[in-house]
């Protein structure tokens, strides 16, 4: 048996792929998560209303999501609803973490599979007509700039957030410092619009070299949701296309279990969901499968050409990396739509009690649905579970390495196209391996 | 052009996100080995090398051990290389003995009995603290450390006005209640340690409501004593502004499990950490 391991680079945090063959048979082909803190028991014993500072810390990529999703879980615990302008800044708080972590994963992570370079600083290629930048490496890094800084504006620090507390914010947004982060999004958004059209080319034209977008198989596509708009402050999980169907299940996230089959593994520090036996799917691809229209004009346009070009649902692996574009316009534009609105006026929380109990916090983030549990006692975590985004993709990662390895391997030989290709489908589901491992 | 390299360790990437931030080195120095950017497996020779995350893995112990022959000079960078951060509270003995017991794997890197600083394992040439460093940090570790200025200490930074009227009788806790704008946090009764937390951050924290939780590690004047002598700060601070009873800080301070300073009890290893040498 021969055992071929790949390293991964561009990805956050430490994985590998590890594909056995056998007489150019794959006999397996599996995702290792290398790292581990170790957050369900490090946090026991920490006063439970720390929590929102101390989980941003299990990812610096995904640190809005953990941050929003604890608070979530201790209001649910307390019995809280926050004012308003909470919810409104905590929506701001997750549109900046969606414009980051989209930006980063599209131009840092895989843009350089597009271009045929080890990293995006080699894409100095001069841009066009754009005051902010010159460059495509400098656009790029500009763009996922304003990402980080609307969740500085929105969270106080700008990689682990502090504003959002149980029963509200610490404060609201002053109408010159929102003025001026909207004017750097209005600036933004023609830039990413045209990197987006950059990387729409350059991945028509990588579906040419290699002949296929990737696994193409059905799924069972999950996302959080709430109401009719996206919403990436989410309320209830939503499965579709599990079984044929079109809407499968709609849960809450207390429930995850009775839905949810959850496996630890044996050779990685990351564990595995599943639904019902079936592969789920989460991340970009699934919010796009599942959303008609977004309600802002720049992004309905991609999503309608998206739509148009691939159908609704596709399967098609390496549009994950297209839809993550989509949601870059969109956050953009919807962070500037709620920009406009006053966010200094005073009501900024509601009082409450803190009590001993269970509570569930969820939210969408970048990479799917992220549920926070804790169990309290005596004010202290007493208990706590993640259940991570990337840990549902991490059967459809496997599902799709096999994929590729049985395109690139056969008796004879292995094409050396393969370590490219481990790469881009890895990258496609843009794992995070800090937060899977936790 | 000067070369660099990051090497992340078991951490969360915080620290590399703030550096993509700080976009001017793009044009100024070769980045050349930062798995999160660039895909290249090996740390070749560089000028600086920069090591985020903390030393939990076999691994992590040696891809550090190897880096560090590759460089001129070593910058442990964030809170986790430099002393332990979030990490550190799965150094307790419960809970060391309940995730190393239960994770086990095959094939994967092994944990270490607890998570170590940097400089416990490799000599450390300039410490760049925080949680994550500020861009502006970062440019300062890698062009001109020492022309590097900055208040002291966050309190110096933070812009809130102290009132000697204000005298809160009573801890409000971690973070309960409305903010009042422009007021010191001590004032309002949280608990902020930012007069002896280390300055250079701008104090984004405090500016937007919450307290100080010292992700910067003490500052010049108490990073070279005892963590005690810090602690002894903090008291004097409340105990002069405040009519909170001592008992009463000393408690919150010493809060379940030092919580609120996760960022800054890890194994020193005897190393001394020079003022000279911390940004």
């Amino acid at each position: 048996m021969t055992t071929l391991t790949f390293p991964l680079s561009r990805i956050e945090g430490h994985a590998q792929v590890v594909i056995e063959v056998q007489e150019g048979q794959v006999k397996s082909a599996r995702f290792q998560a290398t790292e581990l803190r170790g957050f369900d028991y490090l946090v026991r014993g920490a006063p439970a209303e720390q929590m929102p500072v101390i989980v941003p810390r299990i990812c610096g990529v995904c640190s809005t999501a953990h941050h929003v999703a604890a608070v979530r879980a201790l209001e649910d615990a307390f019995g809280v609803t926050p004012p308003p302008l909470a919810l409104t800044i905590r929506e701001l708080l997750l549109l900046g973490q969606l414009l980051q972590n989209q930006a980063t994963s599209l131009f840092v992570f895989t843009l350089p599979d597009r271009m045929n370079v080890d990293s995006l600083l080699e894409v100095t290629a001069p841009v066009l007509d754009q005051a902010a930048c010159s460059t495509v490496t400098g656009c790029a890094l500009h763009v996922r700039q304003a990402g980080t800084h609307l969740i500085g504006l929105a969270g106080g620090q700008f990689i682990h957030p502090v504003k959002a507390v149980v029963g509200g914010v610490t404060s609201g947004i002053a109408a010159d410092a929102a003025a001026a982060m909207r004017a750097e999004l209005e600036a933004a958004l023609p830039v990413a619009c045209m990197l987006l059209d950059t990387y729409w080319e350059a991945s028509l034209a990588l579906r040419e070299r290699i002949g296929t977008w990737g696994d193409d198989a059905p799924a069972c596509y999950m996302a959080a949701v709430a109401g009719a708009r996206p919403n990436f402050y989410g309320d209830f999980i939503r499965m579709m296309g599990c079984e044929g169907g079109d809407v499968c299940a709609t849960f809450a996230a207390r429930d995850y279990r009775t839905h949810l089959t959850v496996e630890e593994s044996d050779y990685s520090y990351a564990g595995h969901t599943s639904y019902r036996g079936n592969v789920i799917r989460a991340n970009s691809l699934a919010r796009v499968n599942m959303w008609t229209q977004l309600a802002t004009s720049r992004a309905d346009a991609y999503l309608q050409r998206f739509h148009a070009a691939f159908g609704q649902p596709t399967h098609a692996l390496l549009l994950y990396d297209l839809a993550r574009g989509i949601e870059l316009v969109y956050a953009i534009e919807r962070a500037m739509e709620i920009l406009v609105d006053p966010l200094d006026y005073e009501d900024t929380d509601v009082p409450y009690t803190p009590r001993d109990g269970e509570g569930f916090g969820l939210v969408e983030a970048p990479r799917g649905p992220l549920i926070h549990h804790y169990v309290i006692e005596d004010g202290l975590i007493a208990q706590a579970e993640f259940i991570i985004p990337t840990v549902h993709n991490v059967l459809a990662i496997e599902r799709a390495l096999r994929v590729v390895a049985e395109r690139y391997i056969t008796t004879e030989r292995v094409n050396l196209e393969l370590e490219r290709a481990v790469g881009r489908v890895v990258r496609a589901f843009d794992p995070c391996i800090a937060c899977a491992t936790h | 052009m000067k070369q660099f390299a990051v090497l992340q360790l078991s951490g969360c990437a915080g620290c590399e996100v703030s550096l993509l931030n700080a976009e001017e080195w793009v044009e100024r120095y070769q980045l050349v080995y930062m798995p999160l950017v660039v895909s290249a497996y090996d740390v070749p020779a560089v000028d600086v090398l920069l090591v985020s995350g903390g030393v939990r893995t076999d691994e992590d112990l040696y891809k550090l051990r190897k880096a560090v022959k590759q460089a001129q000079q070593v910058v442990a960078v964030g809170t986790c290389a430099i002393s332990g951060g979030v990490a550190n509270l799965g150094n307790r003995d419960d809970v060391r003995a309940l995730f190393l017991a239960r994770e086990e794997r095959y094939h994967v890197p092994h944990l270490l009995p607890k998570s170590h600083p940097v400089d416990a394992m490799v000599g450390v040439d300039l410490y760049l603290p925080g949680c994550p460093p500020t861009p502006e940090l970062f440019m300062a570790a890698l062009s001109d450390p020492a022309a590097y200025q900055a208040s002291k200490t966050v309190c110096g930074e933070c812009g809130r006005k102290k009132v000697r009227e204000m005298r809160p009788e009573h801890l409000l806790g971690f973070q309960q209640g409305r903010v009042l704008p422009d007021i010191c946090l001590i004032n309002q009764g949280y608990l902020c340690i930012g007069s002896s937390t280390r300055g250079g951050c701008r104090a984004p924290c405090t500016r937007a409501g919450h307290p100080c939780v010292g992700c910067r590690g003490p500052s010049d004047a108490f990073i070279e004593k005892e963590s005690a002598a810090w602690l002894a700060s903090i008291q004097k601070v409340f105990a002069a502004m405040t009519d909170i009873p001592p008992d009463e800080v000393e408690a919150a301070l010493r809060s379940p499990h030092l919580a609120l300073f996760l960022f800054q009890f890890a194994d020193y290893a005897g190393t001394s950490r020079p003022k000279e040498k911390v940004l």
